[in-house]
């Protein structure tokens, strides 16, 4: 059973092990067909395009926009008793997928939808890096 | 199948806090079903039900509870939208001759499972724990229902406009329909102060915006047309029914703000040979308010993005050019998941309320059913025999 009072890490799978891997390097690593260049993330088996099944992990820009986003005020975990309000988003990636993650460094009555957005890498605990979004100008 | 088949019975659970196990809820719900049609246990010979998400072969344990035997049974998985498709499979399985009589149903315990006691409420999320998200959500604190809801919410008001004063509309116009239902839950008036004023869940959805966490259950029992004549219950034919089903996901394309509702209603309609301008009383799937705006426009009630003028005309309530949830939704009835929607669609086209609760002379209904990972929906259209 987990600690519900630290703050959840990440369980990748066998399959998302080198996107967080390239994370903790502060790089955003997705599949990239090799046919067709679609990305693929979450991985799947074929390209969702062209149904090719080569892939090469490759850099993201790390640039993208706000889709829609949301503010907690309750706290659904105790280890985020602390962190409300807090803003979930998703960011709509300039090279496609669509990732749930959190936008910081910004007052939250200032966060709309489009506004363009950047990766930033954030020490969730032990040093342990995960990826959220500011606000890019 | 137009016309072929209808509902014969149904009933509810008690409805609340009851304390009660779900079998024992949807156990309850079916006998009183079975009661309220004029048969006998022995004449049901299929069984289609929801389980619970931690039973296995659920329907089973219903066959068990009531003491039969049957020739076609099963249980589905498709969330809030199984109800609507048990139904329909009902349908199905007396088409190829597999059964007679089906009884379909669906029961839950969410408040005594996570509010009845001090250990329950610890137990935030209503699906098992090791079948929740592990990565891509709980680091990033994307927890529960109204979160997934409110991002569409969200996206709604950005493309459309849409503001709380709509979303609030709603939440009040089926508060209004639960004081006139004394098995709803909820039992006080529901102002637009009171609503804007109440604590934020995830915003923009604050406390009146999400749906009840209720213990109930419910069932309908469908048959051949032929045999709904012998019995005691002015039959409610089911006039069309339609799924459909976004299942790349919630946040893929417009799939947030264009539901699964459009492509399941617009089957629904062609099986029927109805439109939206047929129907007389909406029994919308009201997990969240945002999400019945944004099926009312899937159904044609309005132009897609005119979601929230529309229920600020008044357009939902009793009386209205569309009265929707007239028991009061899981909003402010109970939270059945969708089968209290069903419930409430056969009574109307009874005509068994009394005038204050009777959406006058009603000849059609449209049921939907929403869930599964909120992209997978189920439409059902009844009428009057």
């Amino acid at each position: 059973m987990n600690d519900r009072t630290l703050l959840p890490l990440p369980q990748p799978s066998i399959e998302t092990q080198p996107f967080w891997a390239g994370v903790q390097e502060r790089k955003l690593l997705m599949p990239k067909c090799d046919a067709c260049g679609t990305i693929s993330f979450p991985p799947t088996v074929a390209c969702g395009t062209c149904e090719k099944t080569a892939f090469t992990w490759t850099e993201m820009s790390g640039h993208g926009k706000i889709y829609s986003f949301v503010v907690y005020h309750r706290v659904y975990h105790p280890a985020f008793k602390d962190k409300v309000p807090y803003v979930v988003a998703v960011v709509q990636l300039d090279e496609g997928p669509r990732i749930i993650s959190n936008i910081v460094n910004l007052p939250i009555a200032e966060v709309t939808c489009e506004m363009p957005v950047r990766v930033v890498y954030d020490d969730q605990r032990d040093g342990y890096l995960i990826p959220k979004f500011e606000r890019r100008s | 199948m137009r016309d072929k088949y209808a509902i014969v019975g149904t009933a509810t659970s008690d409805l609340g806090r009851t304390g009660k196990d779900s079998l024992y809820l949807l156990e309850q719900a079916m006998r009183r079903a079975i009661d309220d049609a004029g048969l006998k246990v022995s004449d049901i010979d299929g069984i289609v039900s929801r389980g619970a998400d931690d039973i296995y072969t659920h329907h089973q344990r219903i066959g068990a509870r009531l003491g039969i035997d049957v020739r076609f049974s099963t249980s589905l998985d498709n969330g809030g939208a199984s109800q609507i498709l048990a139904v329909a499979l009902a349908c199905m399985a007396i088409d190829a001759g597999l059964a007679t009589t089906v009884i379909t149903g669906y029961g839950r315990n969410s408040w005594t499972r996570t509010h009845a006691t001090e250990g329950s409420r610890t137990q935030m999320e209503l699906v098992p724990d090791d079948q929740l998200p592990k990565e891509f959500a709980p680091e990033y604190g994307y927890f529960g229902a109204p979160g997934t809801h409110a991002l569409g919410a969200q996206r709604h008001m950005y493309e459309f406009g849409t503001k709380r004063e709509h979303f609030g509309r709603v939440a009040m116009a089926f508060r209004e329909h639960a004081l006139r239902n004394p098995n709803a839950v909820m039992k006080k008036p529901l102002t637009m102060d009171d609503y804007l004023n109440a604590r934020m869940v995830v915003e923009p959805y604050g406390l009146y915006d999400c749906s009840l966490v209720s213990d109930g259950a419910g069932a309908v029992i469908v048959t051949s047309v032929e045999r709904a004549k012998t019995l005691k219950q002015p039959p409610v034919v089911i006039k069309g029914f339609g799924t459909f089903n976004n299942t790349r996901g919630w946040l893929v394309e417009d799939h947030m703000i264009r539901l699964a509702a459009k492509q399941s209603g617009e089957q629904a309609y062609k099986m029927a040979g109805l439109s939206a301008q047929d129907v007389s009383t909406a029994q919308i799937y009201d997990c969240f308010t945002g999400m019945v705006v944004a099926q009312l426009e899937d159904y044609g009630f309005c132009k897609k993005g005119e979601g929230g003028p529309f229920v600020a005309s008044g357009a939902l309530e009793l009386g209205g050019a569309l009265p929707t949830n007239t028991s009061g939704g899981q909003l402010s009835e109970a939270h059945v998941e969708g089968m209290l929607q069903i419930v409430e669609g056969v009574r109307q086209l009874r005509h068994q309320y009394e005038p204050a609760r009777q959406v006058k002379d009603a000849q059609i209904a449209l049921v939907s059913g929403h869930g599964g990972n909120t992209v997978c929906h189920s439409s059902l259209l009844l009428g009057r025999a």
